[in-house]
Formats: structure tokens, C-alpha cells, sequence
């Protein structure tokens, strides 16, 4: 007891001026986990309210909407978070070497950053708008510098869940192609020429050089890039929000929840079911990302 | 001789599909933000064009967009409410953590990392997942539908980050300067408020401008803590547009006068991390 009551004096200043924040973040924070849990497991009935009850959860098993929200958010993060990484190291890579005008090339692409997601979700509805939008126009060979028809009838991109989801992919992997490709980035210019010039010495060719020396020396930026990009796809709402309105993910099905169905209770279970996805999926991809790594990389 | 010959054609080989990706991966990166453009400059026969394909450039270029938004009523309150909300959340979340962040890096207790970590890592949980219990918990406390709800809600998200960025600002300036101040008889309080804070101000400066862009562009908790009130931030009042008449042009000089704020101050921060904030603190 007096030995609290001494570190508390000496540190009575660090504690004064930690403590807004703590209790701030730490704060909110357990007020929401606790209401996402309390208002799940509640059933607001006319009798009064019920808890804790796996009412909520019960419902969404048997509603086929969430089923297809969850068939489709799986989908969506299986092909987003790829698409992340493999467009964030093509713009790494070509960056990465030492030309004229590379300080411009990459505060260019630097730039969908700085563009806000609901503008670039709108410019993407904008461009491709039905009928007349400007990838139906390219692709149905109207404009002279692409005189090739690949289409004969424009495409109703909104109307389809497939073509919907898959704009909603294009603008999330445009928007973060940059941070993925800052983080590959770093890990590329981390290796040292030292490590490319005895692969030459040792006589590697180039294929050689890049699976035996870049590829596994660049696996902790790679494994970052998953493990950061997946859980930002698996909660992406804005894209599919605005893109594909008619085909819910489950980030968009909560606000489906709690805006039309007035169901607040509802909308906690489907967000704890996805909190629940997110902790087993990032869990999942480290350990498989640890065991390739010792398959790949053997020091 | 033949050998020298192939490995001239295939290093301009690789030299040539470099180029063609770096071409193609500028005209990607372009292609949203020159429609943008475009289609704020874009009159109306260029919109609506009744069946023929959309020009690449405008037949009539023209600034009546942009002259619209000056007398719509809707768009300067939203930009106003912006504005103030984004303040707001700057000035929470800059006092509350900078103090944090100078108290993690100068006092080392156990356990000090883990809760630097800890304050940092709230950032991951997915503001999907927390934005209803919040907008719940607000309803109770009348913090819907008003200024002060919303920087609420942006500070909870960008005090992480200025926890993050002013713990590197802080550990940028040498200890030997609180250390001197309080051997002159300086209180601690009176070292950091008075010594240590001004030479920390430029990086903490590029931390209020982070901050006041996350708040700008901020879309999720804006929408549901705003949704059915009078009031709205830009991102919300362009959802709302888009709602209720989609006009391409107007819904692009709306997002031309949301993002060229942004696009500048990107720009501006980026060069100021660089920039050392303590050169000459210390002779």
C-alpha cells in the first residue's frame, strides 16, 4: 500500500498527464465493446427486454440477406486483399530504381491518398454509369483512341452483384495502392546492393536473384501489408456503400440494420460476427505467413 | 559479339515494359482524378448527351458549377459545419495527446511500451463495428446531431495517431533540454510547457493538419451520428446529393472543393516530416 502510495508521488506528473488519454481511448473503447456485446445479446421484446439471448444470432442464420452478406464479404476480402498487395508491389517495384523524374512519379502516385474515399467512390460511380458512362462509351469502341467494340450493349454496372462489388474492389485497391506500396517500398530499399552483388558473384541469374534474395528478404514488408490491408478490407463500407447499395456487404448490412430495419440489436450481432471474422482471419494469416516463412527463408 | 547483341535487347526489353507500367500506372492513378476535374468543368450538354458518348473534355467548358456553390445554401453550411467539426477534433485530440505522448517517451515505468502499444493499436478496431454502440451511447448524451458528437467520435480516431507522431517529435528533442530547465530550478510542468512544447511545435503542427484531414474526409461516423438531422460535414452532404439528384457535375465541383484542401495539405506534411523539428534546440 505505502509503496503505491511513494511510486505515486514520485510519478504523480507522468500519471497526471497520461491519464486524459488512457482514460479517453481506453475509455470509449470499453464502452463500445461492452455495448456491442450487451446490445447482441439482447432481445428488446414487448414484455421487456430479454439477455442474454442468441436470438439475434439465430435470426441471421436463417435470414438468407445475411447469408449472402457473408458469402460475399468472404469473397470480396479473398480477391481484395491480394489485388492489395500485388498492385502495391508493382508500383513499388517500379518505382524503386533511380530515374528522371522518379520524385515526381512517386508523389503521383502518392496521390489517391490524398483523394477522400466517398470522392473517389463517387467518380467511380460517375465513370461507370449506366447507360451512358464513360467505361461503357471505351468499351463499346465509341471514342477514337480505342476503336475496339467489346461490348454491344452497355453494361448495367450497378445492377449486377458480381459487376458491383468488383468497382467496389477496383476503388479500395486504387485508394490504398499507395500504403501498401510505401510499405513494400521500405522493405525494398532495405536491401542492400551487398546482397544482390554476391548473388551475382555466385552466378545467379536474374530469375534467381529475385526468388532466392528479394522475394524472401521482402516477406516481413509482404506479411505487414496482409496482415494491415486484410482487416481494412474485411470493414470496408464506404466503396461498397455508395457502388453496390443493392448487394450488401456486412460492414454495409449493419447500417442496413440500424437505418431500415430500426434494429440496433441486430446490427451489433452482425458487427460482432465480423469483429469475430476479422480476429480469426488476421490470427489465421499470421500463423501461415510464420510458416512460410520458415519454409522460405532458411538462414 | 551475338551475345553483347542479346543482353542490349533484352535490357531495353525490360527497359520498355518498365515504361509501358509506369505509363499505366500514372494514367490509373489519373484517370478518377482527371474525371473529377472534368466533369466540374463540364456544362450541361456534355452530361446529359442524350445518347452520344460522353467527350473526354467538355464542349463548353464552364465555371457554373462552381458559381452554383457559392449560393447554395446547403453546400456553405456543410463546409462550415467541416470546418468547425475538424477544429474541434484537432483541438481535442492534440491536448489530450500530446501530454500522453511526451509522458510515454520522458518517464519510462514498466509497462510503458505496452501501453503506448495499447494506445496505438485502438486505431485497428473497425470503426464499422464500434459506430453503433457509439451513436447508442451518444443518443443518450444529446451528442447526436451536433458539432461536438462528430469531433468526438473523429478525435477518438486520430488520437492515436497524434499519440504516435508526437511520441517521434519527442523523442527527436534531447533529454538534456528538461534536464537543464529543471536543474535551473524549473518545474516539470513548467519545462514542458514552456521549453519543450515550442521546439516540438512544427512537428506537432504537421500532427494538426493529419488530424484535421482525417476529420475532413471522415464518412462513416459523420453519416450515422448526422443522418437525419439538419445538419451535415461535406462527404455527408455529398451522399446526400447523390441521394436525391444525381448530377454528375455538381456531385464533381462538390468533391473538386472537398479534395483540393486535402490534395495541398498532403503535400505540405509530407515535406514538413522530413524537415527536422529540433535542428539547433541544442548548442
Amino acid at each position: 500500500m505505502t509503496r503505491i502510495i511513494v511510486f505515486t508521488r514520485k510519478n504523480l506528473f507522468s500519471i497526471i498527464i497520461l491519464a486524459p488519454a488512457v482514460l479517453y481511448l481506453v475509455g470509449f473503447l470499453l464502452i463500445i465493446l461492452f455495448k456491442v456485446v450487451a446490445l447482441a445479446l439482447t432481445r428488446v421484446g414487448p414484455q421487456g427486454d430479454l439477455f442474454p439471448t442468441a436470438y439475434h444470432f439465430v435470426e441471421l442464420s436463417r435470414n438468407p440477406e445475411f447469408r449472402h452478406a457473408l458469402v460475399r464479404t468472404i469473397w470480396f476480402t479473398l480477391i481484395g486483399t491480394p489485388l492489395e498487395l500485388v498492385i502495391g508491389m508493382a508500383a513499388a517495384f517500379l518505382v524503386v530504381r533511380e530515374f528522371k523524374g522518379g520524385g515526381i512519379t512517386r508523389s503521383l502516385f502518392i496521390l489517391p491518398l490524398a483523394i477522400p474515399a466517398i470522392v473517389t467512390a463517387i467518380m467511380l460511380y460517375i465513370i461507370f454509369d449506366f447507360p451512358g458512362g464513360h467505361v461503357n462509351d471505351i468499351l463499346m469502341g465509341r471514342y477514337s483512341f480505342f476503336p475496339f467494340q467489346v461490348i454491344s450493349h452497355p453494361v448495367d454496372w450497378r445492377g449486377s452483384g458480381f459487376f458491383a462489388l468488383m468497382v467496389s474492389i477496383l476503388g479500395k485497391v486504387w485508394r490504398d495502392m499507395p500504403i501498401s506500396m510505401l510499405i513494400i517500398l521500405a522493405g525494398l530499399q532495405a536491401i542492400t546492393k551487398d546482397q544482390h552483388e554476391a548473388a551475382k558473384t555466385l552466378g545467379a541469374n536474374a530469375y534467381q536473384t529475385f526468388f532466392r534474395i528479394t522475394f524472401p528478404l521482402l516477406t516481413p514488408a509482404m506479411s505487414t501489408v496482409l496482415v494491415l490491408r486484410s482487416i481494412e478490407v474485411w470493414k470496408e463500407f464506404i466503396f461498397p456503400f455508395i457502388l453496390a447499395g443493392s448487394y450488401p456487404l456486412l460492414a454495409t448490412l449493419i447500417e442496413r440494420a440500424y437505418h431500415e430495419w430500426r434494429n440496433p440489436n441486430e446490427a451489433c450481432a452482425i458487427a460482432l460476427v465480423l469483429l469475430v471474422l476479422i480476429i480469426i482471419s488476421t490470427i489465421f494469416i499470421f500463423h501461415v505467413l510464420k510458416w512460410l516463412r520458415r519454409r522460405l527463408v532458411r538462414v | 559479339m551475338r551475345e553483347k547483341g542479346a543482353s542490349i535487347s533484352k535490357i531495353s526489353a525490360t527497359r520498355v515494359i518498365w515504361f509501358a507500367g509506369i505509363v499505366l500506372m500514372i494514367l490509373i492513378v489519373l484517370a478518377p482524378i482527371f474525371v473529377m476535374f472534368k466533369y466540374s468543368l463540364s456544362d450541361r450538354s456534355s452530361v446529359v448527351t442524350g445518347g452520344m458518348p460522353i467527350p473526354l473534355w467538355p464542349y463548353h467548358p464552364t465555371v457554373e458549377q462552381f458559381e452554383g456553390l457559392a449560393t447554395m445554401d446547403s453546400f456553405i453550411t456543410a463546409a462550415f459545419t467541416s470546418m468547425k467539426v475538424a477544429l474541434l477534433s484537432v483541438i481535442i485530440s492534440l491536448a489530450i495527446g500530446t501530454p500522453a505522448a511526451y509522458g510515454l517517451v520522458r518517464y519510462r515505468f514498466p509497462g510503458i511500451m505496452v501501453l503506448a502499444t495499447m494506445l496505438i493499436s485502438v486505431r485497428l478496431f473497425p470503426d464499422i463495428v464500434s459506430v453503433v454502440p457509439i451513436v447508442e451511447t451518444f443518443i443518450r448524451f444529446q451528442l447526436v446531431n451536433s458539432v461536438l458528437g462528430v469531433a468526438m467520435a473523429h478525435s477518438l480516431l486520430s488520437t492515436p495517431y497524434v499519440i504516435f507522431i508526437a511520441m517521434g517529435v519527442f523523442e527527436m528533442i534531447p533529454r538534456d533540454l528538461d534536464e537543464q530547465a529543471q536543474i535551473l530550478g524549473a518545474s516539470k510542468l513548467y519545462s514542458f510547457t514552456r521549453i519543450v512544447l515550442p521546439v516540438a511545435l512544427p512537428g506537432l503542427a504537421a500532427a494538426a493538419i493529419y488530424v484535421f484531414l482525417l476529420s475532413w474526409d471522415e464518412f462513416i461516423f459523420a453519416y450515422f451520428l448526422l443522418a437525419f438531422g439538419e445538419l451535415s460535414t461535406l462527404p455527408v452532404l455529398l451522399q446526400k446529393v447523390l441521394s436525391w439528384t444525381p448530377q454528375h457535375n455538381l456531385l464533381a465541383a462538390i468533391s473538386v472543393m472537398l479534395s483540393i484542401p486535402v490534395i495541398i495539405f498532403t503535400f505540405i506534411v509530407q515535406k514538413y516530416m522530413q524537415t527536422g523539428a529540433t535542428a539547433g534546440a541544442v548548442k
